[in-house]
């Protein structure tokens, strides 16, 4: 990112000011900073669902605002995506939730029935592949989250708040599955505020303040004065 | 796969609101089937106009005993009258073909038009019926020219247009299959509207899914496409419909009702109906997919 502005017009201030990051390939960075400071708007950027009102964005050595809006798809078939919110569907059993990343992109029947248990495997769902997401508990939603996020092996993997909703035992479950996720090569970013993850984590983290980056180091803990 | 997938995602969404998915059905098979008769009615009236204008164009009907006009006074036309008329006729650069037509082919003529009310055949003496020269033109807008040249002479009675007197028919039928086709516009919007909102409660309700595959980078047309084939399959389910009609229509009306009573004209056949279905399918579902494609235009933007 480079010099990244983004303004939302019904904001007297930018959402995201004069923001300067760069994130290597690989790299798991904690994305850090009180509601509003502009985490979710900086993953929004990535994902291309916002365009910057000034500034660049480079993923994966493209530059977003260049990139024409039928390449998106593409961009994001690179990029998973978790939320607070786990975002499955009701309707279908686990195994179907992490299918339909694969199926709407196109992938053929006997790749999806070897690749959703290996990934499930990963995430430590075997045997759980013909539940209903409501049957499960909300540590379990994640991991299937986080399964069709990875599903595809994406490059990079965006959560959000992935901890928001669950309690701190689950929590450091979820943590060690995306830390195991980035040590296979993906890049993570990941907004929290969950001070605890990230003090134990000791990864690189950038702090967002009022849209400004006001901090960035590797190896960082939550607050300031560590 | 993507085809079941596909299939499935559009069965699950026609499913979901299977009421508005009916009324979708009926009106685009009604509006369609308003334009498939209105299509039928123009190429009936062309089939007629080719069939009349082809047989004659100008009737000169001669005297004969009982007409009184001032050209005849009750007198039959003479041998000599009959010879000069038809010089004349033939003469007349504008003049393609003369048929005579004698009394007693007036009355063959004339029993089978009333074939079906005995009652007039009954009260008509044959010998009343005129002798007449049947005139093709070569070009027949022509008519005044040929009609000026022979009317004053001595025993004709008078000269008839045959497009002066289908004309209003015509007018007629014209003007009915305008009216059809302003219904048919009329229920068109009607089923545009409707199929636009299905569509767009479809989305809506699967905004969910939708959701997810923009995120996972399904491609538009992806996303789009049950939508789209939605929309589709709904309009050619109208089109069949629409097409089922018409075949009824032909079935019981045409070769039902009108064939048998009005003998003296030709009436479309199968191949007219035919014709139409692939353009009532073509309508069908080009005006569907185009209301679904604006309907999730909105609702999926990158």
């Amino acid at each position: 990112m480079e010099q990244v502005v983004k303004s939302y017009p019904t904001s007297t201030r930018p959402a995201l000011d004069s923001v300067d990051v760069d994130i290597e390939k690989g790299e798991f960075v904690f994305l850090v900073g009180s509601s509003g400071s502009g985490k979710s708007t900086f993953l929004r950027l990535v994902l291309k669902e916002e365009t910057p009102t000034s500034g660049r964005v480079h993923v994966a050595g493209k530059d977003l605002s260049s990139l024409s809006s039928w390449k998106v798809p593409a961009l994001r078939r690179s990029i998973g995506c978790v939320f607070q919110d786990f975002r499955l569907l009701p309707n279908k059993t686990v195994f179907e939730n992490v299918a339909f990343a694969l199926e709407v992109i196109g992938k053929a029947q006997g790749t999806i029935a070897k690749v959703v248990p290996e990934v499930l495997d990963l995430v430590g769902l075997d045997g759980k592949a013909q539940r209903m997401p409501d049957e499960l508990s909300g540590g379990e939603q994640q991991r299937v989250a986080v399964a069709r996020a990875f599903v595809n092996r994406p490059m990079i993997l965006l959560a959000d708040e992935p901890t928001g909703n669950l309690d701190p035992q689950t929590s450091i479950g979820i943590m060690k599955l995306l830390d195991r996720i980035n040590r296979t090569g993906t890049t993570v970013v990941m907004a929290t505020h969950d001070s605890a993850i990230v003090d134990s984590m000791r990864r690189r983290v950038v702090e967002l303040s009022q849209g400004k980056v006001v901090r960035d180091q590797s190896r960082g803990v939550y607050g300031y004065g560590a | 796969m993507r085809a079941q997938f596909v299939t499935s995602e559009i069965l699950i969404g026609l499913r979901r609101n299977l009421t508005m998915t009916i009324a979708v059905i009926i009106t685009t098979s009604v509006s369609l089937a308003l334009v498939g008769s209105a299509m039928l009615m123009r190429s009936q009236v062309g089939l007629m106009k080719s069939y009349w204008y082809d047989k004659i164009e100008v009737s000169v009907f001669l005297c004969n005993h009982i007409v009184q006009s001032p050209n005849c006074k009750g007198v039959d036309v003479t041998p000599a009258q009959m010879e000069q008329i038809s010089a004349d006729l033939n003469n007349n650069p504008a003049v393609q073909k003369v048929y005579f037509e004698s009394k007693e082919q007036a009355w063959k003529n004339f029993v089978i038009q009333f074939k079906n009310s005995p009652g007039i055949v009954k009260n008509t003496n044959p010998d009343a019926l005129p002798e007449s020269y049947r005139v093709k033109l070569k070009d027949p807008s022509k008519f005044a020219v040929v009609a000026s040249a022979v009317q004053d002479e001595p025993g004709v009675e008078q000269v008839t247009d045959i497009r002066k007197t289908l004309d209003p028919f015509f007018k007629f039928l014209n003007g009915l299959r305008n009216g059809i086709f302003v219904i048919a516009i009329v229920m068109f919007i009607a089923c545009a509207l409707l199929i636009f909102n299905t569509i767009r409660v479809a989305a809506f309700s699967r905004r969910r899914e939708t959701g997810i595959m923009r995120l996972v980078g399904a491609s538009n047309l992806y996303i789009r496409l049950p939508f789209l084939l939605e929309g589709a399959l709904a309009g050619s389910v109208g089109a069949a419909f629409a097409c089922g009609f018409l075949v009824l229509a032909k079935v019981s009306f045409v070769d039902g009702v009108l064939a048998p009573s009005l003998t003296f004209t030709p009436f479309i056949g199968w191949p007219e109906v035919v014709g139409t279905f692939p353009w009532l399918f073509l309508f069908g579902i080009l005006l569907s997919t185009a209301s679904s494609f604006l309907a999730i235009q909105r609702h999926l933007r990158v």
